[in-house]
């Protein structure tokens, strides 16, 4: 049900593409990056129960890596996308090995103290990281062998959509994966895996780095497509907004807070012009899917869908069971 | 306190003499003030308790511990799962699912709750509850099974049955159980030695009728009201 | 200046420091106490008195009626909050619903505070009377951050003698330790909740109030804030309110000798001590999170 619903997405935004206003292009192409930010997220609180509040150090080190990498390296665009995510990566194994070592809110505490002491380096370093002004002129640089057709905004959005789906399937395998049987494990009852011989903070640090890392993909993706990074790339408010995608899209999916992060990126577009509540309205959603629907939207949508007695064969997607309540 | 291999130790005494302590301390939950835990000639003091329970240990709990949203069969599954080698895999593992499935139905099979497999553990009885805990001890595979009072909150049939099921599962041999039980009865049905905890001190240890017997057990039971 | 002349003036600054974190660690450990969940918002809270503040301040042009108006409005938007939708989440026994709720609130206390004021810090005046330097033991030295000193004290020691000596305060730490039987023995504990998360709120904007006119209020002042205070917390112990005294004065000196000695990793003090505290006592809150 899943695949189906995401090719079809996909097969539709990919027909449209060539058609519609590069405004709109331009639109879509965020949010599909914001919607691969989201699903990287979900591995951690939808299928684990970590829950981030400074998932923007993903996207940040990823972006600024990236961008580092693009200006001063001369490398095709694919290749320095590649190596702005390696980076992000070491550096987040340190970071995965520190939080991994509460639960909880500790936890939670410690990756925001790691988001903010990011944000905090920026400014110390200003001459690596421009300060507040940022890193601008960041080129897009040709593919490998010439190749030019990343550097339109056409072949851009197709490079992304490559991505997000890569990582959508990736993913996938990963949640279906034993590793991703003892993951649900640890959601369900962490000391009852202890309990059972597993080594679950080693899983925990493995999930976090994963996480990080196509958090970093996102970042790394929007450096070129953007032209230039900020400190606000790693300011708490971009992991508030991420988590509330994640929950509001539907936890424990992975197409929940992909569908749900395009979708409500392209939204607060249209909105903000309207109205300058938007933000604010936003947190109130949030607030209303915790207390009324922690499904989340997907949740909503498949759960009729999942009154129907299962399937034998293993075509049933799975999903994370529903968050105890 | 000396177990030998294919024996069915019993630990009994009466509250606040150590039982739970004592599994606590084995699995590695609880560091020792003083002296050694040694498995299968193994020194296993001080070791964390996932490496320690890899070593081919077992154990129940007193209060109830599972997931409750997942399945019955899912709950035992994660329990086959956690000694195979190929646990921590990222990648399509069908071989491993497989196994671990049909270990799980097997363990299930055994217990006699193959009719609640597909339920979700949460809103099963106590009773399948605690028989469900005993399942995903055996799919572990260990070569010690500890069980802190199994048949705790279970009715005289649920009893019955658990002890029915012990006892086939223990006819060859091949396993090493530790229990901690209230129930006597239980006790005389499955025990081969009886250990008995006062305080945090063994004081008596022996085959079941000559702890029947013991002055010292008697009074500890009977007499406690120095505790 | 000599060593000694030095050491006094810092340690004054670092008493003055612990007062502000005091305010606000007293409220997160006392709402730990009382319902076991850590109010992410609470940095949110502080930021919100502290922008109050400034609009009663320039209203009325009365610094000391913002000292009682910010904390009566905010402690009431808490209570508001707490019964609205804290409550609910009780029976419910998700410790991570609770998460997303606090820091729900948090991100809309940031976005409404920013609609409201704007995205420029506001300055706020120190009054006439707590303007100005005296001289303590030769050593000049901000009145106004002696006045801090003096009401971070003063609540310290009020509520204090509230817990320990009145019925009020015997109840609040009666349910604290054992919610259930409190409630069993006839008392409805709902309120004791809301009224000790309101307060908790109101401890928090009262900080935010008095350290704006130090540090201006500003869009962001209440994350760092919010760290701070569960590093506090998680030194003095969450829950124990004597422990957050202890830890709001450690860390002050931490942070205020910290500063002067490394002022490179000043940033990063911060952060280590939390790291050094989480490691030595992780997950190791009471154990009631998992």
């Amino acid at each position: 049900m899943q695949r189906v619903v995401l090719a079809a997405v996909v097969v539709l935004l990919c027909a449209l593409a060539p058609v519609v206003p590069p405004f709109t292009l331009t639109l879509i192409t965020e949010a599909l990056i914001f919607g691969l930010f989201a699903m990287s997220l979900d591995l951690m609180v939808g299928y684990t129960r970590l829950y981030s509040f400074g998932h923007a150090a993903a996207y940040g080190l990823g972006a600024y890596a990236t961008a580092l990498m693009l200006l001063h390296f001369d490398l095709p665009l694919p290749l320095g996308i590649l190596a702005g995510v390696a980076l992000a990566v070491v550096v987040a194994v340190p970071i995965a090995w520190i939080c991994t070592k509460s639960t909880g809110v500790s936890f939670a505490m410690l990756t925001l103290a790691f988001a903010q002491l990011g944000y905090a380096m920026l400014f110390r370093f200003k001459d690596v990281t421009g300060g507040s002004d940022g890193i601008g002129g960041i080129p897009r640089p040709a593919g490998p062998f010439g190749l030019a057709v990343f550097q339109g905004k056409l072949g851009y959005f197709y490079l992304v959509t490559f991505c997000l789906v890569g990582s959508y399937l990736l993913c996938r395998v990963l949640v279906r994966s034993p590793f991703g049987a003892v993951l649900a494990g640890i959601r369900e009852n962490d000391a009852k895996m202890r309990a059972l011989g597993y080594n679950t903070r080693a899983y925990k640090m493995a999930v976090v780095v994963v996480a990080y890392g196509f958090g970093a993909l996102a970042g790394a993706l929007y450096t070129p497509f953007a032209g230039f990074v900020a400190p606000e790339l790693f300011f708490w408010l971009v992991s508030g907004r991420v988590l509330i995608m994640v929950v509001v899209g539907g936890a424990g999916t992975l197409i929940g807070p992909i569908i749900g992060g395009a979708f409500f990126l392209m939204l607060e577009h249209e909105l903000s012009e309207a109205t300058d509540l938007w933000p604010l309205i936003f947190g109130a959603i949030f607030i209303a899917f915790v207390m009324l629907a922690p499904e989340g939207i997907w949740g909503l949508l498949t759960r009729h869908a999942r009154t129907q007695p299962p399937r034998p064969d293993d075509d049933a997607d799975r999903e994370a069971p529903r968050a105890a309540s | 306190m000396a177990i030998e291999p294919g024996e069915v130790r019993a630990v009994i005494g009466p509250n606040g003499a150590g039982k739970s302590t004592l599994f606590n301390l084995i699995t590695g939950v609880l560091p020792p003030t003083d002296g050694d835990i040694v498995f299968a000639g193994e020194r296993i003091t001080g070791l964390p308790v996932h490496r320690i329970i890899q070593k081919g240990v077992a154990r129940t709990f007193q209060l109830t511990h599972l997931f409750p949203a997942l399945t019955a069969r899912e709950n035992v599954r994660v329990a086959a799962q956690a000694r195979h080698a190929g646990r921590w895999r990222p990648l399509a593992g069908s071989a491993l699912f497989a196994a671990t499935a049909q270990a799980a139905d097997a363990a299930l099979d055994l217990m006699r709750l193959s009719g609640v497999a597909d339920v979700k553990a949460g809103v099963l009885s106590h009773g399948d509850q605690r028989l469900l805990e005993i399942a995903m001890a055996i799919a572990q595979r260990p070569r010690l099974l500890m069980l802190d009072e199994p048949t705790q909150g279970l009715s005289i049939e649920e009893t019955d049955r658990a002890v029915h099921i012990l006892r086939g599962m223990l006819s060859d041999g091949g396993l090493t159980v530790l229990l901690v039980e209230h129930d006597m009865e239980v006790v005389f049905r499955l025990a081969d030695q009886i250990t008995v905890l006062h305080r945090g001190k063994v004081i008596a240890d022996g085959p079941p009728a000559a702890v029947k017997a013991n002055a010292e057990v008697q009074s500890a039971y009977l007499g406690g009201l120095d505790q | 200046m000599n060593f000694a002349g030095f050491l006094l003036a810092q340690s004054l600054n670092a008493l003055s420091q612990g007062a502000i974190l005091f305010f606000i660690a007293c409220g997160l450990t006392l709402i730990f106490g009382i319902m076991r969940i850590v109010n992410f918002a609470h940095g949110g809270l502080f930021m919100l008195g502290a922008y109050v503040g400034y609009s009663v301040a320039a209203w009325t042009g009365s610094f000391w009626l913002s000292l009682i108006v910010a904390p009566l409005v905010v402690g009431a938007l808490g209570a508001a909050f707490e019964r609205s939708f804290l409550a609910r989440l009780y029976a419910r026994q998700d410790a991570g619903a609770y998460l997303m709720v606090t820091f729900g609130l948090a991100i809309i206390l940031a976005e409404a505070i920013r609609l409201a004021w704007g995205a420029h810090p506001l300055g706020v005046p120190i009054p006439d009377r707590l303007r100005g330097i005296v001289l303590v033991v030769n050593q000049p030295f901000p009145i106004y951050r002696l006045f801090l000193i003096a009401m971070g004290a003063g609540a310290a020691l009020l509520i204090w003698q509230f817990l320990e000596r009145t019925r009020a305060g015997l109840l609040v730490r009666a349910v604290a330790q054992n919610a259930d039987m409190v409630h069993a023995l006839g008392t409805d504990v709902r309120t004791v909740r809301t009224a000790v998360f309101a307060f908790g709120c109101a401890m928090a904007a009262l900080g935010g109030v008095l350290s704006a006119p130090l540090v201006t209020a500003f869009l962001g002042m209440g994350t760092n804030v919010i760290i701070d205070a569960f590093v506090i917390v998680i030194i003095g112990g969450m829950g124990s309110f004597l422990g957050s005294i202890i830890g709001s004065l450690l860390v002050a000196f931490v942070q205020v000798f910290g500063a002067y000695y490394f002022e490179d990793l000043a940033l990063a003090l911060m952060y280590l001590l939390m790291l050094a505290v989480l490691v030595v006592r992780p997950g190791g809150m009471l154990g009631k999170e998992e």
